[in-house]
């Protein structure tokens, strides 16, 4: 998993000459694995938008039924 | 970085743009205030969280492929070579600048020792693409539905206007070369395009129930408090600091850069690459910021909402060419500008029912508008880069700054990438039923069941 064990070693080569020594410059774990992540990332994203859109359409759906009028909301002015 | 003076510029310059993000923040803050302000009381808790929501819409989309499309882009594709690899084609090459390096799988787009860079420069432009979303968010309020804003959000914060910045702001910009289009400081790129978008979903969208009377007259709504508003845009006008210095780059040599060898000119550049101060632009964002604040003040009659709204609307209109103004010039611009917008406001809302909240199309839209056909004339002549200047509509070099050419640049960031896109999503929207609340929820207000959920906890608590 880690990218870096070491970072004596690491860090004592320059960056310049990444391709010739051991020089790692990115340093996250699992380099290489960025698809992977990427794919998890925009099924949470899609996910998020279609559940959220659900659940704003149901909960409008209810409030609209239960048709207040313009002012009802002043009885419900909490006064914490 | 092996020596130290290479080490001091590069460390310079991550923590500029890292602490202009910093400023930029305010700007969201500061819009939050102000559209919380301006609802009624029964949509205030909906409208925050919407304006809230686009943070991290924005932000995923950005990464995963906003900042691609911002160094794709340049070239149109198909209308001007790049001047780094002579194609016209989507810049995605091994060139220095391509947007190969900035896919969301990139190991630039991470933590990475060589590159101190990236992190920053992409959310200095994140930043900007929140206030394009936030410009829409704020015209819209109390009638949406948080869904359809999520995905107007992203349309305008993570495509359209990274699109027009890649056209006319990088660089490479099609639209620098062959229009001499010049925005140093966004007054088309981010605030054109925002206001268009925001007018063409307004257009579909349709106003708040009892703005217009049955005989169309229209009526003021709110704001619901005044000085929450007046604050917001107060920590906007903050923001706009790093805003500002965010659009420049704070150190570079222009000597080898414009094939002047062996000559070294160290200075602060604007987003072009072209020499401009730090200490210059401060004064023509206070002086346009002036400028706006007494033109709003006069025109509408020292109203409070008008004359900080002119204040913004005064550094949008200068904003373009406030890299090079005079001090003197951007003030008068900047009035002109605000005047104009609190004018097409008014005049547009009688005339084609549209109800923008917040004046955020005329702040935005019609004082960007304004600003850079006014630039276009001012700064006639002007070289729009540092690159091999030459003539208009030619491609492989860059036409000068010019009327004609920042007049089709306005129509391009207003009409085709702001207005357009905003008009035909909404549409889909609308035809998908998925735009607009239900009537009887606006009436009764989006935040009814949390108030009626809060008052029921404070009664069983006694």
């Amino acid at each position: 998993m880690a990218q870096v064990t070491n970072w004596i070693e690491h860090l004592t080569t320059d960056v310049d000459a990444a391709t010739e020594g051991v020089q790692v410059a990115d340093i996250y774990p699992m380099v290489g694995l960025e698809w992977m992540w990427l794919t998890v990332a925009i099924v949470f994203w899609l996910w998020f938008h279609v559940s959220t859109g659900t659940s704003e359409a149901e909960e409008q759906q209810k409030l609209a039924r239960k048709r207040p009028s313009a002012n009802d909301y002043k009885k419900n002015i909490a006064e914490w | 970085m092996t020596d130290e003076l290479g080490a001091l510029t590069t460390i310079f310059t991550e923590f500029y743009y890292w602490i202009t993000v910093v400023l930029m923040f305010l700007i969201h803050v500061g819009f939050c205030m102000y559209e919380v302000g301006a609802s009624r009381y029964k949509h205030h808790q909906h409208t925050l969280m919407k304006n809230t929501l686009l943070i991290p819409l924005v932000t995923v989309t950005w990464f995963f492929f906003g900042w691609w499309i911002y160094w794709a882009f340049p070239t149109g594709p198909g209308l001007a070579p790049s001047i780094m690899n002579e194609s016209a084609a989507l810049i995605t090459d091994d060139s220095l600048f391509s947007a190969k390096w900035y896919v969301a799988t990139s190991n630039l787009m991470a933590v990475n020792l060589g590159d101190h860079i990236s992190g920053v420069f992409w959310a200095a432009f994140l930043l900007f693409s929140w206030t394009a979303a936030s410009i829409v968010s704020g015209a819209i309020i109390e009638r949406i539905t948080t869904f359809a804003f999520g995905i107007l959000a992203i349309a305008i914060g993570s495509v359209f206007w990274t699109i027009d910045a890649a056209w006319g702001w990088h660089f490479d910009g099609w639209m620098l070369k062959l229009l001499g289009y010049h925005d140093a400081y966004a007054s088309g790129v981010i605030h054109a395009i925002a206001g268009g978008f925001a007018l063409g979903v307004l257009a579909v969208l349709g106003p708040r129930i009892g703005k217009f009377s049955s005989s169309g007259e229209p009526r003021n709504i709110g704001p619901r408090n005044p000085w929450l508003v007046c604050i917001g845009l107060f920590l906007i006008y903050t923001g706009f600091w790093g805003f500002y210095a965010a659009c420049n780059i704070p150190i570079f040599d222009l000597g080898p850069e414009y094939g002047m060898e062996g000559t070294t000119f160290y200075t602060a550049t604007s987003i072009y690459v072209t020499p401009t101060t730090l200490s210059g632009i401060t004064f023509n964002f206070l002086m346009s910021l002036s400028g706006g604040l007494l033109a709003g003040y006069w025109v509408s009659k020292g109203d409070p909402f008008w004359t900080y709204s002119g204040g913004l609307a005064g550094i949008i209109t200068a904003s373009a060419g406030n890299d090079l103004y005079h001090p003197l010039q951007s003030m008068m611009i900047a009035a002109v500008g605000t005047y104009i917008a609190y004018k097409m406001h008014y005049w547009v809302e009688r005339r084609f029912k549209i109800d923008d909240a917040v004046g955020a199309v005329a702040v935005h839209g019609y004082a960007g508008v304004v600003g850079l056909v006014i630039c276009g004339f001012v700064l006639w002549g002007y070289p729009s880069s540092g690159y091999s200047v030459g003539s208009m509509w030619v491609g492989t070099d860059y036409a000068p700054i010019n009327p004609l050419g920042m007049i089709i640049g306005a129509i391009i960031m207003f009409g085709v990438l702001g207005f357009l896109p905003g008009y035909i999503l909404a549409k889909i929207l609308h035809a998908a039923g998925k735009l607009r609340i239900p009537r009887e929820v606006e009436i009764a207000g989006l935040d009814y069941n949390i108030m009626e959920s809060a008052r029921k906890d404070e009664r069983s608590v006694g």
